[in-house]
């Protein structure tokens, strides 16, 4: 075992200076797949940390036993949702709710940070004047994100606030639940999170565990010449085999560390990408010990076992590199695979179970791995039939010779490009749903009470010097505000407002819709997030594949540029050959999405959506050019080393 | 017979080596000369000298009367696509395109449409004995096969002189002896020069003058020879 080991190290640095660059190119590959491999799995733990650190605001009912009442109600202020928790002690016997050192006494509130801070920079009517008695902050464990607006006010259980009958049913409200502990439930909107967040990691690491094999067998294919002469003198094939694992799993190991580096840097920048409302705490995206470590025991044991694969035809035969044949056809059955995947993925969604999703998205991706090299190599045959100049034509052969590297690159942005397409050009607010108001407060009111709120309303409404007509409705009042009031006068009127039905918020129409906008607008900025995670890869993968073609064809480039073929086109067809699956698949993709999205664009178009989007995209094709002009010097110098044999 | 190609005073030196020291040559219209040597003796480097892929440090290159060796890169490697063709040992071939499209390749890079480019490489494949191959990938040739279609590839843009180096040096004694066969027959039928590279006397046997190159400096007759030629076995002039 020793002497394969210090046969591979020597052989890992003795291996030339191309066979270092296959060494640094698998290196690299390995590196980023590690930081965006740690980066999915991050953010879906990142999502479960939050859905736990919400669930105590999501209370269970008692069965038996209950130490408080608790319910919860959204308020607003400057157009963002406050989370108002009212908690009321039975007894004294209530355990410390999350973030608090005690259940609040009856007409305390405990803040968050951000709204303490808010609540300070605001004038007093538009928001501090509804918390009177500000007794303290709440902690971290009691919230979602470091931004985020909550309240927690202690009430008295026979406050009519804590009523069940009193209470409406908003978006994001709960009623008045006995309970017996704090624990509560992750929420329904938690819970479509996780799944938007795994199926977000699903497509991200599809693409990048096929992309980091391949960029595994780079190493091989550099020494697979090597290994076979070692064949040929008589070495094992577990000796071969061995040595190559060895050789493999220890660049994967170094580009295994440096990609954990890699993130352990990018994570604080990742933390301010906002989704449902606000940023991240640090703490949240920086994977645990046990993650770190089994990505690190994990991925260089995936290269070693893909590099094995890569050497199987080394092993089986030592001439086995000597012969290139043409590679079997991919058939149309993938095709029925796909077909068949389609119709069983909804079938088995509709079981309930994280698990049961995961497994039935797991198998429409890799049966959309199936078909995209069967639709490259489609598009090679087509463009090697229409070609007319010797680059394209060049470019279409060698997508239909090895359509699985050219889909290695395009996979992630042709599964993402459709939904980053269609959300892009959609704007995620309530407009969606047409037009609604923003300059009348709605407040329920207790049933035969209206009149009698209505008039306290205009009282305070003038008292506040907020202009309103009120009037009465069927279950409350409704405060009209005139088009002229902007968001502070909203806001000076909500407060004026509060605690004259208990328990209620008085709110927009907009803002009532708002929460449906947030996660609109969340799964927007999720998909930017894997669509650049996709490019990212498509970026890495286009520069191993061009230099590994050039590396892989070195003899016979120089060779065709020796016979005089100008370099311009061996580089042309390096360039078509990713970018014109690229633009078929991925640009298609996209453009499908944004085709889509277009009936239901009744209000004006997402500008930022777009210009984001559009960003990406120009700066994934661009990174993708620039990552395959990276191999052009290398492609230079393979071709001017004209046969350096000193006869 | 008139010159078609010619080194004059040609040096080259590698660091301390010297690869060329003062080397003369003359190759004659549709004449056929094989550069033998030693290993390390100069003669691939004579060959780069004369094909434009190497500027000599000092000396001319003429092509039909023409200096050539001081052309710019742009133009020696136009030169080397339109006015001579290369067959190497092995490797030359683009493994992803057929048989035919190799062919075809430097036809269409100088311009030719693709349909015109493919039915001109297919009139090669009858002569060279490679019939119902035009579909063939390299992979699926052997080794005198593949070397035949690179024959072809020579010789399809019809240059003035074609240059091999050690042609047969991968392929066993009797398929060497056809395929040099072919080359010379082709070449000469298409009325091109043949300068060959090789350490094997067999494959010098076929060409009609022989040089040698020995530390840079040439041995044998460095100017076309009509009696060399036709001493030997089996070359119809």
């Amino acid at each position: 075992m020793n002497a394969t080991l210090s046969l591979a190290w020597r052989l890992l640095r003795g291996g030339g200076r191309r066979g270092l660059l296959g060494t640094w190119l698998t290196f690299g590959a390995v590196a980023v797949s590690t930081a965006l491999l740690l980066f999915a799995i991050s953010a879906n733990l990142a999502f479960d940390a939050r859905a736990e650190r919400g669930a105590w605001r999501n209370p269970v009912a008692a069965k038996s036993g209950a130490v408080a009442v608790q319910a919860t109600r959204l308020d607003y202020v400057a157009g963002r949702p406050i989370t108002v928790v009212d908690i009321a002690a039975l007894g004294d016997r209530a355990p410390a709710p999350p973030g608090l050192p005690r259940v609040p006494a009856p007409g305390e509130v405990w803040l968050s940070p951000a709204l303490r801070e808010l609540a300070r920079e605001l004038p007093a009517d538009r928001l501090a004047a509804r918390y009177p008695e500000q007794r303290g902050t709440l902690g971290e464990e009691a919230l979602v994100h470091p931004e985020e607006l909550v309240v927690v006010a202690g009430h008295r259980p026979d406050d009519p606030a804590m009523k069940s009958r009193d209470r409406d049913v908003a978006m994001g409200s709960v009623k008045p639940t006995r309970v017996a502990s704090f624990a509560g439930t992750p929420t329904d909107d938690a819970i479509g999170y996780r799944i938007l967040a795994l199926i977000a990691g699903v497509l991200m690491v599809v693409p990048l565990l096929v992309f980091g094999g391949a960029a595994a067998r780079l190493t091989v294919a550099r020494r697979d010449q090597r290994l076979a002469a070692l064949r040929l003198v008589g070495a094992t094939p577990a000796q071969v085999a061995g040595m190559t694992v060895a050789e493999a799993m220890l660049v994967a190991l170094a580009g295994a560390l440096a990609g954990t580096v890699l993130y352990g840097l990018a994570a604080p920048l990742l933390t301010r990408i906002e989704i449902g409302g606000g940023p991240w705490y640090t703490a949240d995206l920086w994977p645990p010990v046990w993650i770190v470590a089994v990505a690190l025991a994990g991925v260089p044991v995936l290269v070693g076992l893909s590099a094995v694969a890569g050497l199987r035809r080394v092993v089986v035969s030592p001439l086995g590199v000597a012969k290139r044949e043409t590679p079997p056809g991919l058939r149309f059955v993938r095709v029925l695979v796909l077909l068949a995947a389609l119709i069983a993925v909804p079938v088995l969604s509709r079981q309930a179970g994280v698990a049961v999703i995961a497994g039935a998205l797991g198998l429409a991706f890799l049966s959309l791995n199936l078909v995209g090299p069967w639709v490259v190599a489609v598009i090679g045959r087509v463009t090697a039939a229409r070609a007319r100049r010797p680059g394209t034509l060049l470019a279409g052969r060698r997508l239909v010779d090895d359509p699985r590297s050219a889909w290695r690159t395009v996979s992630g942005v042709a599964l993402t490009g459709f939904v980053a397409g269609f959300l892009g050009l959609l704007s995620p607010s309530a407009d969606l749903l047409g037009s609604p108001d923003r300059h009348q407060l709605t407040l329920a009111v207790p049933a035969g009470q209206a009149e009698k709120a209505a008039a306290e309303a205009r009282e305070r409404l003038a008292v506040a010097g907020v202009r309103a007509e009120v009037e009465t409705t069927k279950g409350g009042i409704v405060a009209a505000l005139g088009t002229g009031a902007d968001q502070a006068v909203t806001d000076r009127a909500r407060t004026a407002l509060e605690g004259l039905a208990p328990g209620h918020t008085a709110t927009t129409e907009a803002e009532d819709g708002s929460t449906s906008a947030q996660v609109l607008k969340d799964v927007g900025t999720g998909t930017v997030v894997v669509l650049a995670v996709s490019f990212l890869v498509a970026i890495a993968s286009a520069g191993i594949t061009a230099a590994s073609s050039v590396l892989d064809r070195r003899q016979t480039y120089a060779l065709l540029r020796l016979a005089g073929t100008p370099l311009e086109v061996l580089d042309r067809a390096r360039r078509s050959e990713t970018l014109i699956p690229l633009a078929v698949m991925g640009g298609g993709s996209i453009a499908t999405g944004v085709l889509c999205a277009l009936p239901f664009m009744y209000a004006a178009m997402n500008v930022r959506g777009v210009l984001t989007l559009v960003t990406c995209v120009v700066l994934g094709f661009g990174g993708v050019l620039a990552a395959g002009a990276l191999s052009r010097p290398l492609l230079r110098s393979v071709t001017a080393d004209p046969a350096p044999r000193p006869d | 017979m008139s010159e078609v190609l010619g080194g004059y005073t040609l040096t080259k030196h590698f660091g301390p080596t010297t690869a060329l020291a003062g080397v003369d040559i003359a190759i004659g219209e549709a004449e056929a000369v094989a550069i033998m040597g030693p290993s390390g003796s100069g003669k691939s480097t004579l060959l780069h000298c004369l094909a434009g892929i190497m500027k000599p440090d000092s000396g001319e290159v003429h092509l039909m009367g023409q200096r050539v060796d001081n052309l710019g890169e742009r133009r020696r490697s136009a030169l080397r696509r339109t006015r001579f063709g290369f067959v190497f040992q092995f490797g030359q071939l683009l493994p992803e395109l057929p048989a035919e499209e190799n062919v075809a390749l430097p036809l269409m890079l100088g311009g030719v449409s693709r349909t015109q480019a493919v039915r001109q490489a297919r009139d090669w494949f009858g002569p060279l004995g490679l019939q119902g191959m035009e579909g063939r990938r390299p992979g699926e040739l052997s080794g005198g096969q593949a070397q035949r279609v690179a024959i072809a590839r020579a010789l399809v843009t019809k240059p003035a002189v074609v240059f091999a180096d050690e042609p047969t040096g991968a392929l066993d004694q009797s398929t060497g002896h056809d395929t040099m066969r072919l080359l010379v027959e082709a070449t000469k039928h298409n009325g091109a020069s043949l300068v060959v590279v090789t350490h094997d006397p067999n494959v010098a046997g076929w060409c009609d003058r022989t040089v040698e190159v020995r530390d840079g400096r040439l041995s044998g007759s460095a100017v076309p020879d009509q009696t060399f030629t036709q001493l030997l076995p089996g070359v119809q002039a």
